[in-house]
């Protein structure tokens, strides 16, 4: 069985699948702010997948872990291809080969073209025009309640922080053996090979203890992140998810009890045979999105849908208010201070120890 | 050299030799040394410190190496021990995230008298070992009071080299007798305890061959 390590409050995200953009800045955010060091420089602690599509690494959600009926699932290691290396590119060849025909390629290390990397599936997407349809799904670590990887290292390097439920990596006590990463359902831990160690997104904690909120939330240009704590009743994290239960986790059947949630895609109204809308047919076959998000997602679409309707007729909805976000600061919760204001938090393992 | 399952007495023979010279695997003094054979077995799965671990190997073969080669020299100043075992498929380095490297150690009591080596110690016996991966030959040395607890000590003066030749790992870690660590008086005995991981089969951590139980490593003169 998973240890209960219940904390104080627990730190929780959602992300509003119908409003993300792709655009990849809170990727950037992180990367730049997180994974610039040593053996970093294929980590994406953030990555947008492109859903439907196999995700980072390859078949990420399809590779074991997490639990079932309380015993752990045994899960899989990726070889570092399917997670997609850090490809070089050659800026004196696209710049200055003089042609002017020549572009930005990406190169694997041996000069090979890249055969997959991270969101390889970018726009894929899947079904027949014109009811195609794909939409965007960021991944980050899940801070689960019931963390797979914290039971799975036999040093007890992964610890979950008593004030806020964060889920952090004791680099000193990693030895590198990578269960962790095997256990992980979501694939959301990196092994560093340089350093051997495993790394992952740490919700930006530096920044969450000066009051700000984690860098892949503040440079959200699509406003689809809320952070807040599932405890605090009058949170919006706590709207969405317990009050308008619209919030769902990914993937509950692995039993991790993840805090990111996910506001499922309505995706735009299905077309019939005719060409007219057909208000009674969905783009994505709903079995598909139950799979993803459990059950809870039949009321939850119909709740939005509800609620849209009701503006759209000129009433009030204080759901479509919080996912609106008019104030760009609700989507920041407790953590409403100004990067700006403060000295640049530094990625300092020894703040990892307990 | 002679398989046993008793206890087994690696004697340390005292040579004229810089530790340079034994820390090279090859290196002439080791034809002059008593040769140990230990045998090798798995490490129980139930007894791993992580349900993950158990419910993933509960099937999976492992402890491939079923014996291991020890012999030891001491020169003035230093104690040098070598383990030898067959690896026809050397996993040299860490080189993906899905390969394991191929590794070894040598057990200590902390305090060179009582070894509780199948539980890695406890709180009132702490162990102390000496490891080497393959890949860097520099040594790890942990201390650990019961399973899942080994830390890795800072500064140490364990070193390390390594050889694989005809398909056997050939490893050397040495210390000086006057260091930090299990006290290595001469003509003292202290328990020792041996293990070796395969890469190839994904062992590493508790996953393992190791000796089953304590033998005893006597200082050279």
């Amino acid at each position: 069985m998973a240890k209960d390590t219940s904390p104080q409050h627990q730190f929780a995200m959602v992300l509003d699948l119908n409003k993300c953009l792709g655009c990849q800045t809170c990727t950037i955010a992180c990367k730049t702010q997180w994974t610039r060091g040593s053996g970093m420089d294929a980590m994406w602690w953030n990555i947008v997948n492109t859903m439907p599509g196999k995700g980072t690494p390859r078949n990420a959600l399809d590779l074991g872990g997490g639990y079932r009926d309380g015993e752990p699932v045994p899960g899989q290691l990726p070889p570092k291809a399917e997670w997609g290396e850090a490809w070089d590119f050659d800026y004196d060849e696209a710049l200055f080969s003089g042609d002017g025909h020549d572009y930005l390629r990406p190169r694997e290390h041996d000069g090979a073209s890249p055969t997959w990397g991270p969101n390889w599936d970018e726009d894929v997407g899947a079904g027949t025009y014109p009811n195609s349809y794909f939409f965007y799904m960021p991944m980050i670590c899940m801070n689960c309640s019931k963390p797979a990887c914290l039971e799975a290292c036999p040093r007890d390097s992964i610890y979950r922080r008593d004030e806020d439920g964060v889920i952090l990596i004791d680099e000193d006590r990693c030895h590198g053996y990578r269960f962790c990463i095997e256990a992980c359902p979501y694939k959301r831990i990196y092994f560093n090979e340089q350093r051997v160690i495993a790394q992952k997104c740490i919700s930006c904690y530096p920044r969450l203890e000066a009051g700000v909120a984690p860098a892949c939330v503040r440079q959200c240009p699509g406003r689809i992140r809320h952070v807040g704590h599932l405890d605090d009743r009058k949170s919006n994290i706590y709207k969405l998810v317990k009050a308008w239960k619209v919030a769902l986790p990914l993937r509950p059947d692995f039993e991790v009890e993840p805090n990111v949630f996910y506001i499922p895609p309505t995706l735009p109204v299905a077309f019939d045979e005719d060409g007219a809308f057909d208000d009674e047919a969905w783009r994505m076959p709903i079995e598909d999105l139950r799979a993803m998000f459990g059950p809870g997602v039949d009321e939850a679409l119909a709740t939005i849908e509800t609620e849209r309707e009701k503006v759209a007729a000129g009433g009030r909805s204080e759901l479509m208010d919080i996912l609106i976000s008019y104030n760009w600061k609700d989507l920041l919760g407790p953590y409403p201070e100004d990067p700006g204001q403060i000295p640049p938090p530094t990625f300092d393992s020894r703040k990892l120890q307990r | 050299m002679t398989v046993t399952e008793q206890p087994v007495l690696v004697a340390s023979r005292k040579v004229r030799a810089a530790l340079d010279s034994l820390l090279e695997p090859d290196a002439k003094e080791w034809a002059k040394a008593a040769v140990a054979s230990i045998p090798l077995v798995p490490t129980p799965v139930d007894r791993q410190p992580s349900a993950y671990v158990r419910a993933s190997w509960s099937e999976r073969p492992r402890g491939a190496v079923s014996e291991i080669a020890v012999s030891t020299l001491t020169n003035a100043r230093a104690l040098a021990v070598r383990l030898e075992w067959e690896a026809p498929r050397p996993s040299r380095r860490i080189s993906d995230y899905n390969v394991y490297a191929d590794a070894c150690a040598v057990l200590f009591a902390r305090d060179g008298r009582l070894l509780e080596h199948e539980t890695m110690g406890s709180p009132g016996h702490p162990v102390e070992g000496w490891h080497w991966r393959a890949g860097t030959d520099e040594a790890f040395v942990i201390n650990a009071t019961g399973l899942g607890t080994a830390t890795r000590v800072k500064a140490h003066s364990v070193c390390a080299s390594s050889r694989w030749s005809e398909g056997r790992w050939q490893v050397v870690l040495a210390r000086p007798l006057e260091a930090d660590g299990v006290p290595l008086a001469k003509r003292k005995k202290v328990p020792v305890a041996f293990a070796v991981w395969t890469g190839v089969a994904g062992e590493r951590a508790g996953l393992k061959s190791y000796s089953p139980q304590a033998h005893e490593l006597q200082v050279g003169q």
